[in-house]
């Protein structure tokens, strides 16, 4: 079969064991896959003040808003349940978390409307009066 | 400058941060199963992109990367290089059916459907045919004859081109409802723009529109379109500025994750003869293809300052 034939089953039964993490959107490429002591380190130095958040990561510091998906959207961090031995095999992935939310950090420069994750959460509105169907 | 450090090569994914649609993860009926990543042939590039069937292939989505250069995840207490956020959105199977439509017209006959959108490269192709937009919008795009039950169609040009001027005039009046910057004027960097400049002619609007629905038909298409929309010419097009940082893509969840072959396919989108130089040296440098997007993302050259 070709490449192209492979499809990827997402088990949507996973969705309810599925658990609630933070996600964070950090404005720098960690060179690392795995876990990392983010609680212990991290979330105890981010500092809120009305709906801006500040935190010192690696003696940078990172300005932070909160975004949320939109309406009728849900986030998920989907995870794939083993390996494929080649790129002609069909694939599972699971949901591994959900999330409605999630912040995004900015190196220095506050967070504004302007920012393209804010921005990009108006995609899938977009796409949804583009996709309509026509009477 | 400093010096860059040398990033390490990456490894094979196998974690997504993903935004999806709530009707994408719908299960009707258990019986049909679970949502299923497929590739299909992208209508306007004729390259492959990704998009997402949800259960019994009732919908079809399309997936889209929203990608800034240097971005990763903290997710719980793990942490995914990959800072990419796919979007799963919905797509009019139409779009996708029209392709294998219009190929099938050159003998001219009328055909069952099941004839015409067939493809030994994209196999998934006929689970299009299950999409109920598919089959409630089809007579849109083709005319229909009925012989004894069965459903026979023939690619009719001029309903399309119809079609597609009603697809834009919606998305123009959605579009102005929303906040979205549709004129090409460069705004001021210094405050944050909270409404929409109220200066966006109707021609803007209108070019933006069809830019958006270009993304998803053939380049020939697109210029039909532009004429059927008696859309001017323009000259010198305004230029969108180029965003190096921001970038939706639309080949997301991979297999194999080889980035040599992920970024091939999105370099196979021609590109169009409207661009301006400058457009041009941005589709160079934007991987993605996705010309409107980046416009939509990217109103600004603010962000090369700062």
């Amino acid at each position: 079969m070709s490449v192209n034939g492979c499809v990827t089953t997402v088990q949507l039964g996973s969705l309810s064991q599925a658990d609630k993490s933070q996600l964070h959107l950090l404005p720098c490429e960690i060179e690392h896959d795995g876990p990392a002591e983010i609680s212990r380190f991290f979330t105890p130095t981010v500092k809120e003040q009305k709906c801006e958040k500040t935190v010192s990561f690696r003696g940078r510091g990172l300005k932070g808003q909160e975004v949320s998906c939109p309406q009728g959207y849900t986030g998920l961090v989907l995870k794939e349940v083993q390996r494929p031995s080649s790129d002609q095999e069909d694939r599972i992935v699971k949901v591994s978390s959900v999330f409605q939310n999630f912040v995004y950090w900015n190196l220095e420069t506050l967070p504004t409307s302007d920012d393209g994750v804010v921005k990009a959460m108006a995609w899938p509105s977009l796409a949804e009066m583009i996709h309509a169907p026509v009477d | 400058m400093t010096t860059k450090k040398k990033r390490s090569p990456h490894t094979a994914t196998d974690s997504w941060v993903v935004i999806a649609a709530d009707s994408a993860l719908e299960t009707e009926k258990p019986q049909n199963g679970d949502p299923t990543f497929v590739k299909l042939k992208n209508p306007a590039t004729g390259a492959t992109s990704q998009y997402l069937f949800s259960s019994g292939d009732e919908r079809v989505y399309e997936v889209k990367a929203f990608n800034e250069e240097y971005r990763s995840w903290f997710i719980g207490q793990m942490v995914q290089r990959d800072g990419r956020l796919l979007y799963v959105t919905p797509v009019d199977p139409v779009f996708l059916v029209l392709p294998y439509l219009q190929s099938g017209e050159v003998e001219g006959k009328f055909q069952p459907l099941q004839q015409v959108v067939m493809d030994e490269d994209y196999p998934a192709c006929t689970r299009l045919l299950k999409c109920k937009q598919a089959l409630e919008s089809v007579h849109h795009v083709a005319d229909e004859k009925e012989v004894s039950s069965q459903k026979f169609h023939r690619y009719n040009q001029e309903k399309t081109l119809e079609w597609l001027k009603k697809k834009v005039e919606n998305t123009v009046t959605a579009l102005k409802k929303t906040d979205i910057a549709v004129g090409g004027a460069v705004k001021s960097t210094t405050y944050v723009r909270v409404k929409q400049e109220s200066d966006a002619t109707e021609e803007d609007y209108l070019r933006y529109a069809h830019g958006l629905i270009s993304e998803y038909i053939s380049e020939e298409l697109s210029k039909d379109l532009h004429k059927h929309l008696q859309l001017p010419e323009i000259s010198s097009p305004k230029v969108e500025p180029p965003s190096k940082k921001r970038k939706l893509s639309d080949k997301p969840v991979e297999a194999g994750e080889d980035y040599t072959k992920f970024n091939s396919s999105d370099f196979a989108r021609k590109a169009p003869k409207k661009m301006t130089a400058a457009q041009k040296s941005l589709a160079k440098v934007d991987k993605s293809g996705m010309k409107s997007m980046s416009a939509f993302f990217s109103p600004k050259v603010k962000q090369e300052k700062n």
